[in-house]
C-alpha cells in the first residue's frame, strides 16, 4: 500500500469500524467486542506499517480536498504524529481488551454507544496525528472533542452530565475562542497553515505579537491542560475508567501536547523561538502548571482526581520540554508522551480495576489492597514510580532527554522545576504504595479478589511496557532524532 | 553472554527468588546468594569489563580496581552477616528488600560511568526505603515516607549533576573532580546528601531506628558507605569536605550524648564515623584515601555489630530506650560481650579493627600540618568511645537493674554477632593481610608503643571522664530538635497557610462568577427560552466554570499585553 | 522452717545477683581501674610518645586532653540540650505527615 493509501486508510478503518460495531452490537455483544479487537488490530497494523518509511526519512503525504482556494484538508506523516498515532492505535488494542472486563465487570450499560464512539474518537485522533496543516487538525481536533463528549457523560446521571457539560464547555470555549482565530491569524500572517520544519513564522511575526499568538494557542488547545484551562480534566474523571485511560493516556490529552509541540516545532520554528523573548512566559506557565498542579494533587482523596491532577502536571512537562527549545528537549517531550502514556495508562487501568473487584474510589479505602489484588497493586506501584521518574521506568528515560536538554539550554527553572517535581510525586504517591502494601485493612472488610482477567492482563501489559521502555527504546528515541536533525 | 556478570546481578536474582520461594530454599538462598557474590568480586580484573548500550551512551556496568573490589567485598560480606542474622526472623519482603539493596551497593561499587552508578543509586534508595517501611509501625511509615523524599530528592540533584556534566564535558567517565561549577556543586550535594552530611543528617536518625531489628542492621552498611565510595572517586582531595566531615563527626557526638533511644544513639554515631571519613576523602592523600577505605570496611562490620546486639536486645524486649533498659548483662552475656568488642572497635581500642583503620586518618592529618583538623579528630575519638565505647554497653547492659530478664540472642542471631565479633579483634590484632587489599601501599605500623600509649590513656581517661561525669548525663525521654523541623514543621505550617490562603481566593473568585452566572442564566431563560434540560441548553447556563476559565485567560492576556508594553 | 526462709531470702537475693553487680566486687573494679590509669601515664616515662604538634609529646598529654575534651563535650551537650530537649512526642502533633494519617485512618 502507499503511503496515501495508508494515511486514509487510518482514518478509514476506525470509522468503518465504528458502523461495524453499532451493528454487530445489534447481534450479540461477544461479535461487537470482536469488531471492536479486530479494528483495533487493523488500525494498528495499518500504522505501524508507516514506521519503516518514516526511519529511512520519508514522509508520506496525501491531499483529499481543497475547501477554499489554499486552505485544503491534507495529511502529511512526520516523526512526532507517527508516534502519537503509533501510541494511539497500540493502546487502543490494550484499553479495548481492559474495557471488555471493566464494562462487563461493572455491567455497565449503553455498552454499543461507547464502543462506537470510541472508534469515532480513534479516527479523529489519526486525523490530527497526521494533518498536515492548521486547518485538517483543528477540524479534526473538534471531532475528536465532540466525540468523547457520549463517553465522558456515560452514566447519565446527573452529575455525571453536569461534569461532561464543564469538558464539552471549557474544550469548546477554547478551541473557538482562542484557538481558531489563532489559527486564522497564523494564516493571514504567515499565507499559509502548513506545517513546515524550521516553522513558518520566521519573519512574519515577531516581537510581543508573536508572544500573544503563542498564548492564544497554548490556551486555546485546551487539551494540553496548562492552567488554567486544565478545570476540564479533573472533571471528566466521573467518566468510566477505560475512558478515562482513553483520554489521559491515549487519544485526547496527548492530542493536546502533541499539536502545542507540533505548533512549536513546525509553525514557530524552534530557532526562531529561542531567539524571540516574548515566547519566554511559557516557560514559566508551563513550570507553574507542574508545580501547582502537583500541590492540588497533594490534597486529593479521591484516587482518579489524584491521576487528574497529576496528568496536569505531567502534560506541562512536555509543555516545558517543548519551550525549552534545544534538540534533546524537544526529543524529551516527545518521548515523555510515550513513557507518560504507559505509565498513566496503568495507574488509571489499576484505579479502574479496583473499582470493579471492590468498588472502591478513595484513597483511604486502599489499606493493605496489595494482599488481595497483588497483580493490580504491583502495576499501580510501577505506574507511579514511572511518574517520579524513578529506574527502571520509562519515565527515567524522558526525564533523563528533558534535563539534558534544559542544559543546553542553560535553563535553571526548567532543572528546578524537575527537582521540586519530583519530590511533589513522591510526596503523593509514596503514601498510596504504602498504604496498599503495608496498611491493615479494617475489621469486617468487605472481602474480594482480583478484577476480572482481561482488566488484570490489560494492566500487566501496560505496566510491563512502561518497565520494557527503559531497556528498550532506541527507535522510538531514532524516529523522534529525526525531528532536530532538521536543524541541527 | 557477556564475559564478566555484573556480581550484583546474583543478588538481585537472589531478591526475587526470595518471595515465591519457602522455607529451607529461601534460607539457602538468603544466606548462599552473598557468598556466591562474593566469589564474583574476585573474579573481576582490573578496567573495564563490561559495556552495554544505553539511551545515546555506551555505559561501563563493571570495571574493577582494587578499591571497587574492597568496597564489593565488604558490602558482599554485609549482606551474608546480615542474612544470617535475620534469616530466622525478618519478613520475607524485608530479606528480599536486602538483597536488592545489597544488589545496588555492589553495582556502585563496580559502576564504571556516571549513568550506572546512578542507577544502582537509585535502585538502593528504593530497597531501602521498603527496609524502613518495614518496621510496621506508624512511625515507620511516616519515617519512610520522609526518608524516600529525602532520597529522591537527593538522587534528582545527583542525576542533575550527572546530566549536567555529561551535557558539557561529553564524558560519562567517573572521574576525580573538585567541585567548581554549578554541575560538580549538584553531584557533590547529590552524594553528601547520601552520606547524610549536614545541613540533611537528621534523615539518618529518624528512619533507621524505625525499622525492625533485624532491618536497621543492613540499614546502618550501605547508603552511607557507597556515599564515601563516590566521595573517594569523584571527589578526592576536595578542601571542602574536611569541614564537612569535622562537622559530622561533632554532630553526631553531640546529639547521641543528648539521645535516649540506644538505636538512635548508633545512628548519631553513624553520622560521626561517616564524618571521619569524609574528612579523609577532603585531605586526598594516599593515606587519607587508605584510611577512608579501610575505615569505611571495618566501620560496616563493628556498626552493624552494634547494631545487631542493639537489635536482639529490642527483639527480646521490644524496648530501645536507655531509660527503661539496663542489667541485661545479666541474661545476655553473649550479647553484652559482642556489644562491648564492638563498642571497643568503634572507639579504636588497641587491638580492635578500629585502631588499625581510623588512625590512619589522624595520621594522614598530621602528616598534612593540619593541626587543627589532627586535634579536632583526636578529640573526636575521645568523643567516640564517650558516646558510642561506653555509654551505649553501659546504659544498656549496665546502668541499673531494669527488672528485665530477657533471654539471650537466638542460635543465628548470635552465630552472625560472634563473626563480627570475630572479625573485629581478628583485623585489629593482624591486619597485614586486610592492608593489601587497599587501593594504596600501605607503609603505616599501627602497633608503635609511642601511638598505642597515647591511644590507650587518651581511651581511658575518657572512660574516667564518663564515670566521674555519670550524674550530669541522665537519660532523659526527650528527642533532640535537629535541622529536620524545618520541614517537618515550618514548610508545613507554609505550604498549609498557602493552600488555605488560594482555597479562600478561590471561594471568592467562585462566588463572584456564580452571581454572574445566576445571572446570565436568568437572563437566558427570560429572553432566549433557554431551559435547563437539554444537552445544548446546558453548553451554555452551566457557565461558571467555563466563566472562571475565560475570567483567568481574559485576566492573563491583558495582564500580559501591560506587562509587555511597559 | 520459720527461721530459716529469711536468711534463704537474703542469701538468694546477694548470692545469686551477678558477681558484676555486687557493691563489694564494684570497688574493687574501680580500684583496679585508677591503678590501670596510673599505669598509663607511668608507662611514658619509659614508652616516648613521638608528638606531630610538640604538646602531643608531653607526659601525659593524651591523659589530660581525653579528659578534658570529654568533659567540654558533655558539657556542651548539656547546653545544648536545654535549648534542643524536646518531649519525645513532639512530631506527633503538627507534621505533614502525621496529619495524613490522621487523615487516613
Amino acid at each position: 500500500m502507499t503511503g496515501a493509501a495508508t494515511i486514509l486508510a487510518a482514518l478509514a478503518v476506525p470509522l468503518a469500524g465504528a458502523l461495524g460495531i453499532l451493528l454487530a452490537g445489534r447481534v450479540s455483544a461477544n461479535l461487537r467486542e470482536t469488531v471492536t479487537l479486530v479494528t483495533a488490530t487493523l488500525l494498528a497494523v495499518v500504522v505501524w506499517s508507516l514506521l519503516p518509511e518514516l526511519m529511512a526519512g520519508a514522509r508520506p503525504a496525501v491531499s483529499v480536498a481543497e475547501v477554499v482556494p489554499g486552505i485544503e484538508i491534507a495529511f502529511r506523516v512526520e516523526p512526532l504524529g507517527m508516534l502519537f498515532a503509533a501510541l494511539a492505535s497500540g493502546l487502543w488494542i490494550v484499553n479495548s481488551v481492559y474495557s471488555i472486563g471493566y464494562m462487563r465487570g461493572n455491567n455497565e450499560s449503553n455498552q454499543t454507544r461507547f464502543y462506537t464512539f470510541f472508534a469515532i474518537a480513534l479516527a479523529a485522533a489519526m486525523g490530527v496525528a497526521f494533518a498536515a496543516n492548521l486547518f485538517t487538525l483543528f477540524l479534526f481536533y473538534e471531532v475528536l472533542t465532540l466525540s468523547t463528549y457520549p463517553l465522558v457523560s456515560h452514566k447519565g446521571d446527573a452529575a455525571t452530565v453536569r461534569s461532561a457539560r464543564v469538558y464539552l464547555g471549557i474544550l469548546l470555549t477554547t478551541s473557538i475562542g482562542l484557538f481558531l482565530p489563532a489559527i486564522v491569524w497564523t494564516y493571514i500572517a504567515a499565507g499559509t497553515g502548513d506545517f513546515t520544519p524550521g516553522g513558518i513564522l520566521e519573519g512574519k511575526l515577531g516581537g510581543p505579537l508573536l508572544g500573544l499568538l503563542l498564548g492564544l494557542f497554548v490556551f486555546g488547545v485546551g487539551k494540553a491542560a496548562v492552567m488554567p484551562v486544565h478545570r476540564w480534566l479533573p472533571a471528566a474523571m466521573v467518566a468510566p475508567t477505560p475512558v478515562s485511560a482513553l483520554l489521559h493516556a491515549v487519544a485526547v490529552v496527548k492530542a493536546g501536547v502533541f499539536t502545542i509541540t507540533k505548533l512549536i516545532v513546525y509553525i514557530f520554528g524552534v530557532d526562531y523561538l529561542f531567539g524571540q523573548p516574548s515566547g519566554e512566559w511559557l516557560l514559566y506557565a508551563a513550570a507553574f502548571t507542574i508545580v501547582a498542579a502537583s500541590a492540588v494533587a497533594l490534597r486529593q482523596t479521591n484516587i482518579k482526581r489524584l491521576l487528574a491532577y497529576s496528568t496536569v502536571s505531567q502534560l506541562s512537562y512536555i509543555v516545558l520540554a517543548a519551550d525549552i527549545l534545544k534538540p534533546l528537549a524537544e526529543v524529551g517531550a516527545a518521548i515523555h508522551m510515550v513513557a507518560h502514556a504507559f505509565g498513566k495508562i496503568t495507574l488509571f487501568f489499576a484505579a479502574g480495576a479496583i473499582y470493579t473487584a471492590s468498588k472502591k474510589t478513595e484513597i483511604a479505602q486502599l489499606a493493605g489492597i496489595g494482599r488481595r489484588m497483588p497483580w493490580t497493586t504491583a502495576a499501580f506501584t510501577i505506574g507511579a514510580f514511572s511518574m517520579i521518574g524513578v529506574p527502571p521506568t520509562g519515565g527515567f528515560v524522558s526525564k533523563w532527554y528533558i534535563l539534558a536538554g534544559a542544559f543546553q539550554a542553560d535553563n535553571y527553572v526548567a532543572i528546578f522545576t524537575m527537582i521540586a517535581s519530583t519530590a511533589l510525586n513522591a510526596l503523593y504517591f509514596l503514601p498510596i504504595v504504602y498504604l496498599a502494601w503495608f496498611g491493615r485493612e479494617p475489621e469486617g472488610a468487605k472481602e474480594h479478589g482480583e478484577a476480572p482477567f482481561p482488566a488484570v492482563l490489560a494492566l500487566t501489559v501496560t505496566a510491563t511496557l512502561t518497565i520494557l521502555f527503559f531497556f528498550f527504546n532506541g527507535p522510538v528515541i531514532a524516529l523522534e532524532r529525526q525531528l532536530i536533525e532538521v536543524w541541527e | 553472554m557477556p564475559e564478566y556478570l555484573p556480581p550484583a546481578v546474583i543478588l538481585i536474582v537472589a531478591a526475587l527468588l526470595i518471595g515465591p520461594t519457602r522455607g529451607h530454599v529461601r534460607s539457602a538462598i538468603v544466606l548462599l546468594a552473598p557468598l556466591a557474590t562474593l566469589w564474583a568480586i574476585w573474579q573481576v580484573p582490573d578496567g573495564v569489563v563490561l559495556t552495554v548500550p544505553f539511551l545515546d551512551y555506551q555505559i561501563e556496568p563493571v570495571e574493577g580496581s582494587d578499591l571497587r573490589r574492597l568496597f564489593a567485598t565488604i558490602f558482599a560480606i554485609m549482606a551474608f552477616a546480615g542474612g544470617l542474622f535475620s534469616f530466622r526472623q525478618a519478613r520475607w519482603y524485608e530479606l528480599a528488600a536486602a538483597n536488592a539493596y545489597a544488589a545496588g551497593a555492589v553495582g556502585v561499587s563496580f559502576a564504571g560511568d556516571l549513568i550506572t552508578l546512578f542507577l544502582f543509586w537509585e535502585l538502593m534508595a528504593l530497597f531501602s526505603t521498603v527496609i524502613v517501611w518495614a518496621g510496621g509501625t506508624p512511625a515507620a511509615r511516616a519515617a519512610g515516607i520522609r526518608y524516600a523524599v529525602m532520597h529522591l530528592i537527593g538522587g534528582v540533584i545527583l542525576k542533575v549533576g550527572i546530566e549536567g556534566t555529561v551535557v558539557h564535558t561529553g564524558s560519562i567517565d567517573i572521574m576525580p573532580v573538585l567541585a567548581t561549577n554549578f554541575d560538580t556543586w549538584m553531584m557533590l550535594i547529590g552524594i553528601l546528601i547520601n552520606a547524610a552530611a549536614p545541613p540533611v543528617s537528621a534523615w539518618l536518625a529518624d528512619a533507621y531506628p524505625e525499622s525492625s531489628p533485624t532491618g536497621s542492621v543492613f540499614l546502618s552498611a550501605f547508603t552511607t558507605k557507597t556515599a564515601v565510595l563516590a566521595l573517594i572517586l569523584l571527589f578526592p582531595g576536595e578542601p571542602v569536605l574536611i569541614w564537612v566531615g569535622i562537622y559530622m563527626v561533632m554532630y553526631g557526638i553531640i546529639y547521641a550524648l543528648l539521645e535516649n533511644d540506644a538505636r538512635r544513639i548508633l545512628a548519631y554515631s553513624i553520622v560521626n564515623q561517616v564524618g571521619f571519613m569524609v574528612c579523609a576523602v577532603g585531605i586526598g592523600t594516599q593515606m587519607a584515601l587508605n584510611g577512608a577505605a579501610a575505615h569505611a570496611f571495618a566501620h560496616i562490620i563493628y556498626k552493624a555489630l552494634l547494631f545487631m546486639s542493639a537489635g536482639v536486645v529490642v527483639y527480646r524486649t521490644g524496648k530501645s530506650k536507655c531509660t527503661e533498659l539496663g542489667g541485661l548483662f545479666r541474661t545476655m552475656p553473649l550479647t553484652t560481650v559482642c556489644g562491648i568488642i564492638g563498642a571497643l572497635a568503634i572507639s579504636s581500642f588497641p587491638l580492635t579493627s578500629g585502631f588499625t583503620t581510623k588512625s590512619m586518618i589522624s595520621d594522614a592529618a598530621a602528616s598534612q600540618h593540619l593541626v587543627v583538623v589532627w586535634y579536632l579528630l583526636a578529640a573526636a575519638s575521645a568523643g567516640v568511645f564517650l558516646h558510642a565505647g561506653i555509654k551505649f554497653p553501659w546504659f544498656v547492659f549496665f546502668q541499673k537493674d531494669s527488672g528485665l530478664r530477657p533471654k539471650d540472642a537466638p542460635w543465628n542471631m548470635a552465630a552472625a554477632m560472634v563473626l563480627f565479633a570475630v572479625l573485629c579483634i581478628v583485623l585489629g590484632v593482624y591486619p597485614q593481610p586486610f592492608y593489601e587489599l587497599l587501593p594504596y601501599p600501605v607503609d603505616y605500623e599501627p602497633y608503635k608503643p609511642g601511638k598505642v600509649l597515647f591511644y590507650l590513656q587518651l581511651l581511658l581517661f575518657s572512660g574516667l571522664a564518663f564515670f566521674l561525669l555519670l550524674p550530669l548525663m541522665q537519660r532523659t525521654r526527650t528527642i533532640s530538635l535537629d535541622t529536620d523541623w524545618v520541614w517537618r514543621v515550618a514548610l508545613y505550617r507554609v505550604a498549609y497557610g498557602i493552600g488555605a490562603a488560594a482555597g479562600e481566593a478561590g471561594g471568592l473568585l467562585r462566588e463572584t462568577v456564580e452571581r454572574i452566572r445566576g445571572d446570565i442564566g436568568r437572563f437566558g431563560r427570560r429572553h432566549l427560552g433557554a431551559g435547563e434540560s437539554g444537552q445544548d441548553r446546558g453548553v451554555f447556563s452551566q457557565a461558571w466554570p467555563i466563566g472562571v476559565t475565560a475570567l483567568w485567560i481574559a485576566v492573563l492576556l491583558i495582564a500580559y499585553v501591560v506587562v509587555y508594553l511597559l | 522452717m520459720s527461721g530459716q526462709p529469711e536468711r534463704d531470702d537474703r542469701n538468694d537475693r546477694k548470692d545469686r545477683d551477678h558477681w558484676l553487680a555486687r557493691p563489694e566486687n564494684i570497688r574493687l573494679l574501680w580500684r583496679g581501674f585508677w591503678v590501670v590509669l596510673a599505669l598509663t601515664v607511668a608507662a611514658q616515662i619509659f614508652i616516648p610518645v613521638k608528638g606531630h604538634f610538640v604538646v602531643d609529646g608531653w607526659l601525659a598529654f593524651g591523659a589530660v586532653f581525653g579528659f578534658f575534651s570529654c568533659l567540654a563535650m558533655v558539657l556542651v551537650a548539656k547546653a545544648l540540650g536545654y535549648s534542643l530537649k524536646r518531649d519525645e512526642d513532639y512530631y506527633l502533633k503538627g507534621g505533614y505527615l502525621e496529619d495524613m494519617e490522621d487523615r487516613d485512618a
